[in-house]
């Protein structure tokens, strides 16, 4: 692909992406967030902060050559089917932990967002009652943490599996969902201009930044929406093996800081929780703690990573015309 | 501590083709369930496991799993680590288990009970309840064909009624809950009650299984086990957890009945720097009231006798497409 294409964003099929020449891609501008033109929040909020709770299905029997990250199984790996214990360690997810997750929001009056995958949707039916009712957002979550997506899929079979993502969720929800979270921030490097070509708004997979970033692909803009990874419960917890304590804390002292930081220009946190992990009866008391935090943080605008995305695309369009 | 690993690409094992990904656990949300009342309305079911473990010197191959993979065989650093718990660890486990006058339920590697009669002499003295745990902690069930693991259950379920005079009524894959595809239906067609190998809730529910009856009664994996807690945090960090875990079940169990099983294995919560954290553990568990500390068998046997029936129509009803 040229640069040239790229900048003036002509209109191409996103199969004739072609980097063949380059080893980094342009899909944003390398603007340090000191030189950027002021991004403020609704109701002269200072930050904005959302969580995004992630409905993931973890497969007894991944079909042959489903790419699943060595980070994924957890413990010393996935073992010989039948893994019991792999699938049990995430079952308890859906099961059980999602709903103290859920409760903890309701206390504060928060809204989530969930990242749903489309093997929940097929196995735990019972679960979408739950997130409707609640009002909460739905962004794709691919078909399930044991298929992600990687640069080993065709373009075809990504834009394939993204699509099949969508409908499942559309299907069973009676909502298109506007954001795409690849499951565990999987994608390809051609993923963000499949996304804009399927007509989705935002994408959550690229944690470099504290405020939105405007992508521009072949196929026409789409809003990165970062999500810190080192916030991410998995990554704190079950990878770094920090304390739940000292996570809470680190969520704590990251809204705060980025709180101060927001004076010139407004800044964002998102915080994604794995039921499986932080919805466990030991742990959830921390995820309770930071939530109690943020609602009483009067200079916050606790909201979804959709409206953080509409917001930012709506003061761009408004800059854009003005 | 590098001890257990996967082969590195190892074999396929067979399985039976079937059109859903799992054919046994219904998907339930805890929070659709009608509620679940234990014994004298207690709000929490306390089970208490300490692990017997068995593990070879020089165990044979397997494919799939090696025991020891810090070094070839003989691993006598990881090796003398996992026999600390039933030379040392075990007996200051029994005198706390006897001071605060708990009965628990056994997990047992059924080769360790002819390796260390002391041992089973204590237990049986104290009427303690065994879940099985498989022959070895170094032999692994997967791949099994039908029939050798028909006799394997057989087998197990014979030499400790002839050591213990107990009958098992649980039991669960050896090192990381090792099974096959039949592993379900042969437990209950041996005539277990449960199953301990599926982790993921806080209350028993029932299997599906071709014939017979079988509850999975969570164990805890993950960071909720000594030994994953302990690869990583010392024991206070463990107990914490654990206190924090019976303070919400027990907060939740006002509204319908929780189960917490604790996983301690003598070999890890028996060291001397680490035997106070469990006394704390006991003391927290057993200073409150409204909790049912009972064994295994108790507690599949009072589910099988008042809930399963039902939680199976339930469910059955639910995949009709019928209401709840």
């Amino acid at each position: 692909m040229r640069l040239r294409a790229w900048i003036v964003c002509v209109p191409v099929a996103a199969d004739e992406i072609d980097q063949t020449g380059s080893t980094d891609h342009i899909y944003y501008r390398r603007d340090p967030i000191t030189k950027r033109k002021a991004l403020r929040w609704p109701n002269d909020a200072l930050a904005a902060v959302a969580v995004v709770v992630s409905a993931e299905y973890y497969e007894m029997r991944p079909p042959p050559g489903a790419f699943i990250p060595p980070n994924v199984p957890g413990g010393f790996g996935r073992g010989p089917y039948p893994d019991f214990r792999n699938y049990s360690v995430r079952a308890y997810g859906n099961r059980v932990g999602i709903f103290r997750i859920f409760e903890a929001l309701d206390r504060y009056g928060l809204r989530a967002t969930v990242a749903l995958d489309a093997l929940t949707v097929v196995h735990c039916p019972q679960l979408l009652p739950h997130i409707a009712r609640r009002g909460f957002e739905v962004v794709g979550h691919g078909q399930s943490v044991t298929r992600t997506i990687s640069s080993r899929m065709s373009m075809t079979e990504e834009r394939e599996y993204i699509r099949s993502t969508l409908a499942t969720i559309e299907n069973a929800t009676g909502i298109m969902p506007s954001g795409w979270h690849g499951p565990e921030y999987g994608e390809s490097a051609q993923t963000p201009a499949i996304l804009a070509e399927l007509g989705l708004r935002y994408v959550l997979d690229w944690p470099n930044d504290e405020q939105p970033v405007a992508m521009t692909t072949p196929n026409g803009s789409i809003v990165s929406v970062p999500m810190l990874v080192d916030f991410d419960d998995v990554y704190a917890l079950f990878h770094r093996k920090i304390t739940e304590a000292r996570w809470q804390q680190a969520i704590q002292e990251g809204v705060e800081q980025i709180v101060m930081d927001s004076t010139q220009s407004g800044r964002l946190l998102v915080i994604n929780l794995h039921p499986w992990l932080t919805g466990h009866s030991s742990r959830i008391g921390y995820v309770e703690a930071f939530l109690e935090f943020l609602s009483q943080h009067d200079r916050l605008w606790l909201t979804t990573t959709g409206d953080i995305a509409n917001w930012f695309q709506t003061q761009s369009a408004s800059e854009a015309t003005g | 501590m590098l001890q257990y690993s996967y082969r590195p690409n190892f074999p396929p094992t067979r399985q039976t083709p079937t059109e859903a990904d799992q054919c046994w656990v219904d998907y339930d949300p805890i929070v659709d369930r009608p509620p679940l009342r234990w014994p004298d309305n207690a709000r929490l079911a306390v089970m208490i496991c300490p692990a017997i473990l068995d593990y070879e010197f020089m165990p044979p191959g397997n494919p799939w799993l090696n025991p020891w993979a810090r070094t070839e065989p003989p691993d006598v650093l990881g090796y003398c680590r996992q026999e600390f718990g039933n030379r040392v660890g075990f007996w200051r486990v029994l005198e706390l288990f006897d001071k605060y006058n708990v009965r628990p339920t056994a997990v047992v590697n059924v080769d360790a009970l002819e390796r260390y009669p002391d041992i089973v002499a204590a237990m049986t003295e104290r009427r303690w309840d065994i879940l099985g745990h498989g022959l070895s902690n170094t032999r692994f069930i997967y791949d099994y064909d039908e029939a050798t693991e028909r006799a394997y259950y057989r087998a197990m379920l014979e030499k400790v009624e002839a050591l213990t005079g107990v009958r098992m009524t649980g039991m669960g894959g050896s090192g990381p809950q090792a099974g096959t595809g039949n592993t379900p239906d042969l437990l209950a067609e041996a005539g277990f009650v449960y199953q301990s190998d599926w982790s993921m809730d806080d209350q028993p529910f029932p299997l599906r299984v071709r014939a017979g009856k079988l509850i999975a009664m969570p164990y805890p994996a993950d960071m909720m086990n000594d030994v994953t807690a302990l690869a990583s945090f010392e024991a206070d960090a463990y107990a914490e957890s654990v206190k924090r875990q019976f303070d919400r079940l027990y907060q939740e169990g006002t509204h319908s009945g929780r189960l917490l099983t604790i996983a301690v294995h003598p070999a890890l919560i028996g060291q001397p720097q680490r035997i106070r954290y469990l006394e704390q553990i006991l003391d927290y568990i057993t200073s409150r009231p409204g909790v049912w500390h009972a064994t295994g068998a108790d507690i599949a046997g009072y589910y099988l006798s008042n809930y399963y029936d039902n939680a199976l129509a339930r469910l059955d009803r639910l995949r009709a497409g019928g209401s709840r």
